[in-house]
This record gives structure tokens, C-alpha cells and sequence, in this order.
């Protein structure tokens, strides 16, 4: 009994450090920050419920329609904002826009039963595959990083201007970097929709969003590390400490403030976990 | 290069910020395989004629040519696959990032790679960073950067830091460099031994090599021709004899030649 | 039926523009978006609730302690949470996420306190219903119109006649100048969100009239946030007609087109401003601090 409770909330910490991997990309590897992805996550949700629920499409091949549907939704958004070169408050102030706008569209549309959210999705979704989930997409959001197009989200982090004059296209990279975080908020979303069996519009709402920000920055920029361990933090200590959902979100709130006042790069900035265990993290990881 | 080209070239260059004219019909070129200087007094629109080069800003009117294509109003980062690369005034490194990664970022940016061969770290892709990686090294080591491959790019020394921009700018595999105040914040001695660089530099990397400098004996030793530049126009252009005895320079610099030479080793 | 939903829309515009002075006024000064400031509205309204249901103080002083209550809560909100990235010249970024951060704290602290309850403010002004024209508007409608428009304008007017105002203007073009010059730049910036704070007061207490009270009524100053944009952020006049058009623009759409696109509309409409004038229609050019 309380090994299948520690499981079920190990399993949604994987569903959401998955999520938390994509924004960390964008955010925390191309400096880039989004108040709206959560809409993602919606996408990703609702697309691959649709699919099992009304088409019954096999629950892989969903998992990646909905993955791919959040990605391709993500340039609707990307290519008017990200080729307007908008202050960095205003692109995240315009993704809140369209996150919210979004989630107003879903509570009125039929095929997504409106406000009253899907019931009865199959859950297909197992401790197992979420582990999969998990395992596959740090492997390859790490070789992502580590290739051509990964140094040239570094390099735009670092210092737009100098990456330009490295030959990285600003654009391109940075509507790259926003479709890889989206697929994979959207594989999350597949994942959660088909482990709680419910979704509703309002599981995706600014707060959400506010929450995956939050353990990107609280994990700390430029790391992988650092904010899957903030994410699965999130999630499991609250669980563990018995605290009601708002408490949560009440500390959430205090974190990030506590976070932008005196730790702005985060727990883990600019590091990887690996680096605290004397192995430095040098040239080799380009190599080797 | 077709014959009866110039190499490069800028003509009526003009550039305005909202009523500040700060490059006003600027025309001059570069011969290849010169070092160029461009002198002028502080606020005379150095850095800016470099910005409209590397297309930061984009021209007001007036043509940029390299190699006989023109190339004004182009993306900066089209403008350095055309083969234009510079360093900055005040250093712009990636500064979390390795000696070597800050180098590893242009050479990446040169080719073509595959996505997914990359997502999913084939052995070819493997191959293909390994070998990159290597030639991230001997450029590094060409600068005698070597050593440093694996720190952090701000920990470097500040002389360090400005050697690695220019390995980085080297690292696009450009036909004309852009230094702009490469000896700033240098002593004479370090000034001497970047003007030997940057002759090397030419050398070993068969690249035209346009500067801005405010250490006059720089420009004077290793620049011919030199532009002159003030109020944003074209002042005098010439060998360093031409430009030191010509009366309008020296009216410009207001017989100060000395006075801002000893000012700008402050940076 | 065109006057009627142009009136209704007018008075919406007004709440609006109450509310996004706010933002405007905050953003002038430090070039951020304060989106704590949906939760100081909403703290407004519950100061002005208390003082109306346990208090059973009139209109007029619930008005003036809700104006107070919020406007301390600004000045707290600022020193607590902005002053430190202030002082270190963060950029507005990093400000913006740190007013995120207290919105969600502010607001599930009332949920978690407080509790999810909704609240209604006693019938000040009953339903009463003015004729005009042949169309009908409440009177709340129409006093919280005009009182947009008079405190606007004297805010207007403060702003650019008094001492303070002159400061503040002062210091909206060049914060270290100002300093430089002997201003109290941390009093002057406790002005404006004083001042912010007030009008979040106000507008709590008509939108709770209004609507109800409830901890995420804050959510309907995005709409305030985009007239903001709309008019052009940093602007007061801009605020006033960003709102009004803002208003008027979503009551024609939702019964013209449908009232269930008007929110993805109204959030169109931001994304649009942001991307194609940034500056709004009123707005002036502001560089984002980095």
C-alpha cells in the first residue's frame, strides 16, 4: 500500500521532470524565459488523449503525435516573437499571452469536452515507462546540447551579439531551442494524460508554468541536473511532508522570490551534480 | 575573387541615429592581405563603421562589398559565413564556457551535421566532434591558448581573454578580421608583442586584417595604409608618413597625437 | 443595441484603466511588469470587504481604508521582494519574475487563509439603473467610470505639477541622475507605489462590488496588464485609453462575434501589441535594462 502511494508519486515527480527538462533547455541553456509552458504540456495532453480516447491510435504512437503536435504548436507562437527580437520580459509576458489564450480556446472547445475535461482516458502510463521517458529524453536533450545546434544555444545565452559573430543564425536557434523544449513538454503531457486518466483546462493554467520556471531557475541555469533534482524536490518533498496543494504553491512563490533576490543562477548554476563529486567538468565532455 | 575587384570596399557609408549622423558618406578600401588601420578621435564612429561591416547595424544608405559581392544590410551571421570575423572592444566571450567551447562554437557552426545523427551520438558524429575538437586545440594552440583549453573563459587573464577572441574569430575561417582596439588596456611591452601577433597572424592564417587602435605606434608600425577618420567621414587615407604629416589630421588631433596615444593606455 | 454595448464596454474600460495605472505607473519608474500587482488589487478588496462587512463603515471610508491597505501592502511588496534587484541593477527580467513569484504566494496565502470562499461586498449602491439615451447602465457602472477618469486626471496632474511629480518624472528618465541630483530615490519610488497601491485599492473595491471577492480575482487584471500594453506601458494616458478601447473592443466582440473568443481576442491582441508596437500607442521608446 504505501510502496504503491511512494511509486504513484514517484511516477507523476518523472512526468514532470520530463517537462521541467524541455523548459530547461530553453530557459536555462538558451536564456531564453517563458511564462506559458504549461500550454505545451496542455498540447501535448490533450492531443494524445484525443487520439487513444476517440481514435484509439496505439498509446506510443500518441505519445509522439502529441509530443510532435506541442512542438509544431510551438512555432505559432515562436516564429512572430522570436523573429520580432522582443525585450526579454515582453517574449515571456507574449507566451503567457498565447498560453492563456490557448487554455480559453480548450475550455470551449467540444472535442475537448470544454471545462469539464476529459474523464476516462485509458492509463496506459506505468511507473516503467515514465522511467523510460525519463532516461531516453536526458539522453537526448544532453547530446542535443553537446551538438551544433546546443553550442549555438550556449553561445546565445552567453552573449547573442558574439554568437552571431560565431555564425550562429539567431532565429533559427532560438525557434529551435523553443520546439525542442516544447516536444518535450509535450511527451509529458501524453504521459500525464494517460496516468491520472483526467485532464481539465485548468491543470494548465499560468500557475503551472510558474512551477516549471520555478524549478528551472531553483535548479539552476545551465544545468541538467540541478532542476530535475529541484523538480522531483517539488514534487516529492511536499508529498512526503504532508502539506496541502495551496501550502505548496504558497512556497513556490516564496521560493522564487527568495531566488531572485539572493540566488538568481540557482542551486546547481551553471554545474552539473557530477562536477560536486571532485570529477571536474572539462574539455572532456565534448570528446569523450 | 574575380579580377578588378577590390578586396573590400565601403562607399557613401552612411549612418544615422535618430538626428546623429555617426558615419556620414564614408568610402574607403582594403587592398587583401593589408593590415588596415582606422585612427581617428574618440567618438569619430570607429566601432560603428565595424557594427555596419559585421552587420550589427544596418546602413543608412551606402554599399559594403567583400570580394566584389555586397554585403550591407545582411544577417551578421550571413555576413561571417561570407568571410568576415571580429573581436569586440570591450571582450564579449562566452564566459561560462571552456577555452576550447568557445572556440568549438564557430568551427561547429561551419558545417553540416545531421540532426537526428547528433540527437542519437552516432558513431559518425562522435568521429566528426572528436576531430573538430582536435582542430579547436591546435588553433588554440597556435595562440599559445593550448594550456588553458579546459578553464572557464573569464577566469583567463585579461590579455589572455583578448588572444582568445581573436581564436575565436579565427575560428569562423575568415578572409578579413576585424580587431577593434585589440592593445586596449595594454602596456607598451604587451602592445609590442601584439603587433608581432597580428602580423603572424596575416601570415599563418592568410587573412586581411582591418584594426581600430588608439596606441599610435601600433597603427604607425604594422598599418599601412591608414584611414583617418572624424565626425563620422573619411579625414585623410595614406601610408603612415602621408597620414602623420598631413595638415588636417594634425589639425584634428589638434597636435594631441602624443597626448591621446599616452590617454589610451588607460583603455 | 450599438449604444448600449458601446456604453457597457466604456464602463468596463473604466475598471481597466483604474487597473492598469497601476502598471503603467510602476513600469514608468523601473521598467518592469509588476504582475504582483493583480494580487495587491485583490488584498485591496479584501481590506475593503472587512472593513465593510465587520466594520460596517460606509462607501466613502471603506473606499479611503482599502486605498490605504493596498497602497501599504505596495510599499511593503516593494521593499521586501524588488529593492535588493533594484539596488544590484538586475535586469526587469529578473524584477518581473520576482512580482510573479509574490503574485503566487500572495494569492495562495489568501486561498490557504482565508479560504476559497466567495464574498460579496454589501449593496452600496443597490441596482439602480440610469437611462441614457435609451440604453441602460448601472450606476455603479457609470460611478466607477467617472471616477476613473477624475482620479486618472489628477494623478495626471500630480504627476506633472507638483514637486514629487516633477521628481518622479525626473526619475523615470534617469534614475542615477536623479540620485546624483540629491533625489531620495528610495522615498521617491515608495511614492510610486504608494500611489500604485492606492489606485490596486480602489479598483479592488469596484471590482469586488462588481464581481465578488475571491483570491484569484486577480486574474482579470491581465486584461488591465494588456490595455496597458495597448496604450503603451509607462504611460498615464495611455493606461486611461488602453483601457477604454480595451473595454469597449471585448464588449463588441463577445456579443458582435462570440464571448467565448473574447479573452483568446483580448490575448491576441497582446501578443500583437508586443510584437508589432511594443510601445503601445501612446508609450515611448524604453530601452530593457540589461
Amino acid at each position: 500500500m504505501i510502496m504503491d502511494y511512494i511509486l504513484s508519486v514517484a511516477t507523476l515527480a518523472g512526468i514532470n521532470m520530463i517537462a521541467v527538462l524541455g523548459l530547461s533547455v530553453f530557459t536555462g541553456f538558451t536564456g531564453l524565459f517563458s511564462l506559458g509552458h504549461a500550454a505545451f504540456i496542455a498540447v501535448g495532453a490533450y492531443t494524445s488523449a484525443v487520439l487513444t480516447y476517440y481514435y484509439y491510435v496505439p498509446f506510443a504512437l500518441a505519445l509522439v503525435a502529441g509530443s510532435a503536435m506541442a512542438g509544431a504548436v510551438s512555432l505559432v507562437i515562436g516564429i512572430p516573437t522570436l523573429r520580432a527580437k522582443l525585450r526579454s520580459d515582453y517574449f515571456a509576458i507574449a507566451i503567457l499571452g498565447f498560453g492563456e489564450a490557448l487554455r480559453v480556446l480548450l475550455e470551449n472547445l467540444t472535442i475537448t469536452n470544454g471545462a469539464r475535461g476529459l474523464p476516462g482516458i485509458d492509463s496506459f502510463t506505468t511507473p516503467f515507462t515514465v522511467l523510460f521517458c525519463l532516461a531516453v529524453s536526458v539522453v537526448l536533450v544532453s547530446n542535443f546540447l553537446r551538438s551544433r545546434w546546443g553550442a549555438a544555444c550556449i553561445a546565445i545565452r552567453e552573449d547573442p551579439i558574439a554568437a552571431e559573430m560565431a555564425g550562429v543564425r539567431l532565429f533559427r536557434t532560438r525557434l529551435l531551442s523553443l520546439m525542442v523544449s516544447a516536444v518535450f513538454c509535450g511527451l509529458s503531457g501524453g504521459l500525464m494524460a494517460h496516468y491520472l486518466s483526467f485532464i481539465q483546462p485548468v491543470m494548465f493554467t499560468l500557475t503551472q508554468s510558474t512551477q516549471l520556471l520555478a524549478a528551472v531557475i531553483a535548479g539552476g541555469m545551465g544545468s541538467i541536473s540541478g532542476p530535475l533534482i529541484a523538480s522531483f524536490a517539488f514534487i516529492a518533498l511536499p508529498e512526503a511532508l504532508r502539506v496541502a496543494q495551496m501550502w505548496r504553491l504558497v512556497a513556490y512563490g516564496l521560493l522564487l522570490v527568495l531566488i531572485m533576490v539572493y540566488r538568481p543562477q540557482g542551486l546547481m548554476g551553471y554545474r552539473e551534480i557530477t562536477s560536486l563529486f571532485g570529477k571536474r567538468r572539462d574539455d572532456g565532455r565534448r570528446e569523450r | 575573387m574575380s579580377a578588378g575587384h577590390t578586396f573590400f570596399s565601403v562607399t557613401g557609408l552612411t549612418k544615422d541615429f535618430g538626428g546623429i549622423r555617426a558615419v556620414d558618406d564614408l568610402c574607403f578600401s582594403v587592398e587583401k592581405g593589408s593590415i588596415t588601420g582606422i585612427i581617428g578621435p574618440n567618438g569619430a564612429g570607429k566601432t560603428t563603421v565595424f557594427n555596419l561591416v559585421t552587420g550589427v547595424y544596418r546602413p543608412t544608405s551606402g554599399a559594403i562589398h567583400l570580394m566584389g559581392e555586397p554585403i550591407g544590410g545582411l544577417r551578421p551571421d550571413a555576413i561571417v559565413r561570407k568571410g568576415i570575423a571580429r573581436t569586440f572592444q570591450n571582450i564579449r566571450l562566452f564566459n561560462r564556457q571552456s577555452c576550447l567551447e568557445n572556440v568549438m562554437t564557430p568551427l561547429l557552426q561551419r558545417e553540416r551535421h545531421s540532426f537526428v545523427g547528433s540527437v542519437l551520438r552516432t558513431p559518425g558524429a562522435r568521429r566528426r566532434q572528436r576531430d573538430l575538437a582536435d582542430r579547436g586545440r591546435s588553433l588554440l594552440a597556435s595562440l599559445g591558448l593550448e594550456p588553458f583549453a579546459s578553464q572557464q573563459a573569464n577566469t583567463l587573464p585579461y590579455g589572455l581573454q583578448r588572444k582568445l577572441e581573436i581564436v575565436r574569430a579565427l575560428a569562423t575561417g575568415p578572409e578579413l578580421l576585424l580587431l577593434d582596439e585589440p592593445a586596449a588596456g595594454m602596456n607598451p611591452e604587451e602592445t609590442k608583442r601584439l603587433a608581432e601577433l597580428i602580423a603572424e597572424i596575416r601570415e599563418r592564417f592568410d587573412v586581411t586584417i582591418l584594426l581600430i587602435e588608439h596606441h599610435m605606434d601600433l597603427v604607425m608600425n604594422i598599418c599601412e595604409p591608414i584611414v583617418v577618420m572624424n565626425f563620422g567621414a573619411l579625414l585623410a587615407c595614406g601610408t603612415p608618413d602621408e597620414v602623420r604629416s598631413n595638415p588636417d589630421v594634425i589639425a584634428a588631433y589638434l597636435g594631441k597625437g602624443k597626448k591621446s596615444h599616452d590617454a589610451s593606455a588607460q583603455g | 443595441m450599438f449604444l448600449q454595448t458601446l456604453i457597457t464596454g466604456l464602463s468596463i474600460g473604466g475598471i481597466y484603466a483604474l487597473m492598469a495605472v497601476g502598471y503603467s505607473l510602476v513600469f514608468s519608474v523601473l521598467n518592469f511588469s509588476n504582475f504582483a500587482h493583480g494580487a495587491v488589487i485583490m488584498l485591496g478588496a479584501y481590506v475593503g470587504l472587512a472593513l465593510a462587512t465587520k466594520l460596517s463603515l460606509g462607501f466613502g471610508l471603506v473606499l479611503a481604508g482599502s486605498v490605504a491597505g493596498a497602497g501599504i501592502i505596495a510599499v511593503l511588496n516593494e521593499r521586501l521582494a524588488y529593492s535588493v534587484l533594484r539596488r544590484r541593477k538586475a535586469p526587469s527580467l529578473y524584477l518581473m519574475i520576482s512580482a510573479m513569484g509574490c503574485s503566487v504566494f500572495l494569492e495562495n496565502l489568501v486561498y490557504a487563509t482565508i479560504g476559497s470562499r466567495f464574498y460579496a461586498f454589501p449593496e452600496f449602491f443597490g441596482r439602480q439603473v440610469l437611462t441614457l439615451w435609451g440604453s441602460s447602465v448601472s450606476l455603479l457602472d457609470m460611478g466607477a467610470f467617472l471616477f476613473a477618469l477624475v482620479s486618472i486626471f489628477a494623478l495626471h496632474v500630480f504627476i506633472s505639477s507638483t514637486r514629487t511629480g516633477i521628481a518622479i518624472r525626473a526619475g523615470v528618465s534617469d534614475m542615477t541622475m536623479c540620485s546624483l541630483m540629491g533625489v531620495d530615490l528610495n522615498r521617491l519610488i515608495a511614492i510610486v507605489f504608494l500611489l500604485a497601491g492606492g489606485f490596486a485599492g480602489v479598483a479592488g473595491v469596484f471590482l469586488g462590488i462588481k464581481y465578488l471577492v475571491y483570491p484569484t480575482m486577480g486574474w482579470v487584471t491581465n486584461k488591465a496588464y494588456i490595455a496597458a500594453v495597448i496604450g503603451g506601458l509607462g504611460s498615464l494616458p495611455g493606461a486611461l485609453a488602453g483601457g477604454l478601447i480595451l473595454g469597449v473592443v471585448e464588449t463588441f466582440v463577445s456579443s458582435y462575434v462570440s464571448s467565448v473568443l473574447r479573452d483568446v481576442f483580448s490575448f491576441s491582441l497582446l501578443i500583437a501589441f508586443l510584437v508589432l508596437r511594443p510601445n503601445g500607442l501612446m508609450g515611448q521608446d524604453t530601452e530593457e535594462k540589461v
